[in-house]
């Protein structure tokens, strides 16, 4: 139970810590192995999307990808919270939620920083390293990222930011894969 | 926000400004007949009803409205909320000298926010009377959240009888409307559980406050409304399945706090008294007369969902409906217990401050509360809340009776839980700080501030361009909702420039709150608590803001000479 709660965690982080790269499909794998893609091999990127996050909503709001297809993402935050850009299913989302909340109450997630002492000292007390989540970025105010994430043929994906409330408030767009 | 912040130091100039964005609106303050199902009575509403209509504004614009009184006395209209001059914020005595019978005042201001608000009569006992309706103001930036369909949803506390008549009851006998009296069985229900000498001392302790533990609503006796909906009438609000629904919460009520709740869905807080704050998903929230919290909710199931809003001290509630079609009514929850009021809440169990501790000897640990527990000060921890190590909510006094819990789930909104979505003004040090401790004689009905009712208090006098942090200090055993207008009243949650911007801030008993204000906006302004029978009974104050820029002056002077 816990692992599972310290790996929702290291999902919600998207962040390296200790770096021990993992494959979001392998992380949740119990019946669902591939079912929201893996991350891409940068030469077989076929477009670049940028994601503008603000405060709470993406701009675009929603997404049409190619079934198979391989994305390059430009991830902005333009709000002045912090954000997360992270590609899974509504119910991956659901069950991480409740971790980004213990980091709100760790005192790492701050409404518009990351607390990187308390985020050590979290790992520190809880004996757990967080590590790098290729289907996620969690980002400060004014920061950007990359994810480059190959799509699979078959999902029912959403992207969502699981910043405490944000989600709720709406901040989650559909990801429609096109043939 | 920076817009608004600068609109509003551009109030003079936009005033002045072709009203190329303007709307023009006409109301009317009738005399309306109010059924709630159970009772027929005479009531006060606007263009012929009560509620009155949903005014819907666009922020940026400048708005004309022209207010006809068709009553056969004084009236008014505040714009609860609304930053604007003050001339124009409707409360006769202060802002203007109100509106004759028969005669037609026209409003004219900018609109310089968004989000939900509402207005109503300034005039006494009106407003209990039924004269409140909804104001919606259209942002003009994208909101921080997303919905597909809204709908306001307007709490009211209609009593049958008219509030001229409410008010003269509660002067001679103050308990008049308090229909949960203890009574000689509950006082041998005591002594079994604490014992003879206990009880008999408890008893004693709350005679001599001349008080009573089940003073929570002293006015009791009335049938709550959603949008002029009793439970029995039913109020529905129509909603597709997975949608995102903003419902737009504002308590009009005279006198009761709600606690409100939809079985079998989260609500996501979004806005508190029409500012954004970071969205805050709960299972219940507790509404104080006059604020308004906006939340949104995402009803998958193809069913009716109850909106349900108990008084605090449960002694009615009203049932709406939220549902995929026409004709659908929710099951109507049960109403919990009352609660019942604790020495914590008569200031007893705190040595900081005198409260209404008549009996200086008695040491705080030795109070028994009426549950039989005993009060160990501050360290106490909140006895009423299920499933242990909650932290307390410090907006309650250490072991409150009134300290809610969710009926279903486990969230329960705090102040504490309020951030502002994006700080509206700089966080900076107050300049000073103005101690007005909320005050009564229970006894008389008398309501006061500093010991001192309107009727003989000088005004508050601000310096324009301070900073005042206000500290309530409580010596009440009631809850008072204190209400500044014309400025906003940032809450101090103990979180910097994140601490919550609102219009109402809602002072439990046996607390010490405090709240800070920009000092922006020139001229003369309210400042009361919202209990309509409270403020009337004198806890009102006038404040005076002195001095500001000289465009903002010349507005104030100017408009005072038209």
């Amino acid at each position: 139970m816990m692992h599972f709660k310290m790996t929702a965690l290291a999902l919600a982080f998207g962040l390296a810590l200790a770096s021990t790269p993992a494959k979001a499909d392998a992380m949740h794998g119990k019946g669902h192995a591939g079912a929201i893609g893996s991350p891409g091999n940068a030469a077989k990127t076929t477009r670049t999307v940028t994601i503008t996050m603000h405060d709470n909503y993406y701009e675009p709001e929603s997404l049409s990808i190619k079934e198979g297809e391989t994305v390059k993402f430009v991830i902005k935050n333009a709000g002045s919270l912090v954000h997360e850009f992270s590609i899974a299913t509504g119910a991956m989302h659901a069950a991480h939620r409740p971790e980004m909340n213990m980091m709100v109450e760790h005192g790492v997630l701050e409404p518009d920083r990351i607390n990187w002492d308390a985020a050590k000292k979290m790992q520190a007390t809880m004996g757990h390293g967080m590590h790098d989540e290729p289907n996620s970025k969690l980002l400060e105010p004014g920061k950007s990222a990359e994810m480059i994430w190959h799509f699979p043929n078959h999902a029912n994906l959403e992207f969502a930011c699981n910043v405490p409330g944000h989600y709720d408030a709406g901040m989650v767009g559909k990801i429609k894969l096109v043939h | 926000m920076k817009f608004r912040f600068m609109a509003c130091f551009g109030l003079a100039a936009m005033a002045l400004a072709s009203g190329a964005n303007a709307g023009e609106y006409n109301l009317t303050v009738d005399p309306v007949r109010i059924d709630t199902g159970t009772f027929t009575r005479d009531g006060v509403g606007f263009n012929g009803a009560s509620p009155g209509p949903v005014l819907r504004f666009k922020e940026g614009e400048d708005v004309v409205i022209n207010v006809t009184n068709n009553l056969s006395e004084l009236t008014s209209i505040h714009w609860h909320g609304l930053i604007l001059p003050f001339q124009q914020d409707g409360v006769p005595g202060i802002s203007y000298a109100g509106i004759k019978p028969g005669e037609t005042f026209t409003y004219r201001f900018p609109i310089v926010q968004s989000g939900t608000y509402w207005f109503h009569s300034h005039s006494p006992f009106q407003e209990p009377d039924g004269a409140y309706g909804a104001i919606v103001i259209e942002p003009k930036q994208r909101e921080p959240f997303n919905f597909q369909r809204e709908h306001v949803i307007v709490l009211t506390d209609s009593h049958p009888h008219r509030g001229h008549r409410i008010m003269r009851n509660l002067k001679m006998m103050p308990d008049y409307y308090n229909r949960q009296q203890r009574t000689i069985a509950d006082f041998v229900a005591d002594a079994e559980k604490m014992g003879f000498q206990a009880a008999l001392a408890d008893r004693l302790d709350w005679g001599d406050m001349r008080m009573m533990p089940n003073d929570v609503e002293d006015l009791q006796g009335f049938t709550p409304l959603i949008n002029g909906k009793s439970t029995q009438q039913n109020w529905a609000g129509i909603f597709t399945p997975g949608e995102r629904i903003r419902l737009r919460f504002i308590n009009s009520s005279a006198m009761t706090y709600f606690d409100i709740r939809i079985p079998g869905l989260k609500m996501t807080v979004v806005q508190a008294d029409g500012n954004n704050v970071q969205p805050v998903p709960v299972d219940e929230f507790r509404i104080a007369v006059a604020e308004t919290y906006d939340v949104i909710v995402r009803p998958t199931e193809d069913k009716a969902y109850a909106i349900f809003a108990e008084s605090v001290a449960r002694t009615a509630s009203v049932r709406a409906t939220l549902a995929p079609r026409a004709g659908m009514a929710a099951d109507v929850p049960a109403m919990r217990k009352p609660p019942l009021l604790t020495m914590a809440d008569m200031g007893m169990a705190h040595g900081d401050h005198a409260g209404m501790n008549h009996s200086a000897s008695s040491s705080p640990a030795t109070h028994k509360m009426p549950d039989g527990t005993t009060m160990q000060g501050a360290a106490h921890t909140d006895h009423s809340a299920h499933g242990g190590a909650k932290p307390r909510d410090a907006f309650y006094a250490a072991g409150s009776g009134l300290v809610p819990t969710a009926a279903e789930g486990v969230k329960f909104l705090s102040y504490s839980d309020l951030r502002a979505m994006r700080p509206l003004y700089e966080h900076r040090k107050a300049t000073r700080e103005i101690e007005l401790r909320l005050t009564g004689n229970m006894e008389r009905y008398i309501w006061s501030i500093n010991g001192i009712k309107y009727s003989q208090a000088e005004p508050i006098r601000l310096k324009y361009g301070e900073r005042v942090r206000f500290k309530f200090v409580n010596e009440t055993m009631m809850t008072h909702p204190m209400h500044l207008h014309g400025m906003w009243s940032i809450l101090d949650t103990g979180k910097g420039k994140w601490d919550p911007i609102k219009h109402v801030v809602s002072v439990a008993p046996g607390t010490t709150v405090y709240m800070e204000t920009e000092v922006d906006a020139p001229g003369e302004w309210a400042f009361h608590c919202h209990l309509a029978y409270h403020a009337d009974s004198g806890m009102f104050r006038k404040v005076i803001v002195e001095g500001g820029p000289p465009k903002k002056q010349a507005a104030v002077s100017g408009a005072k000479g038209g």
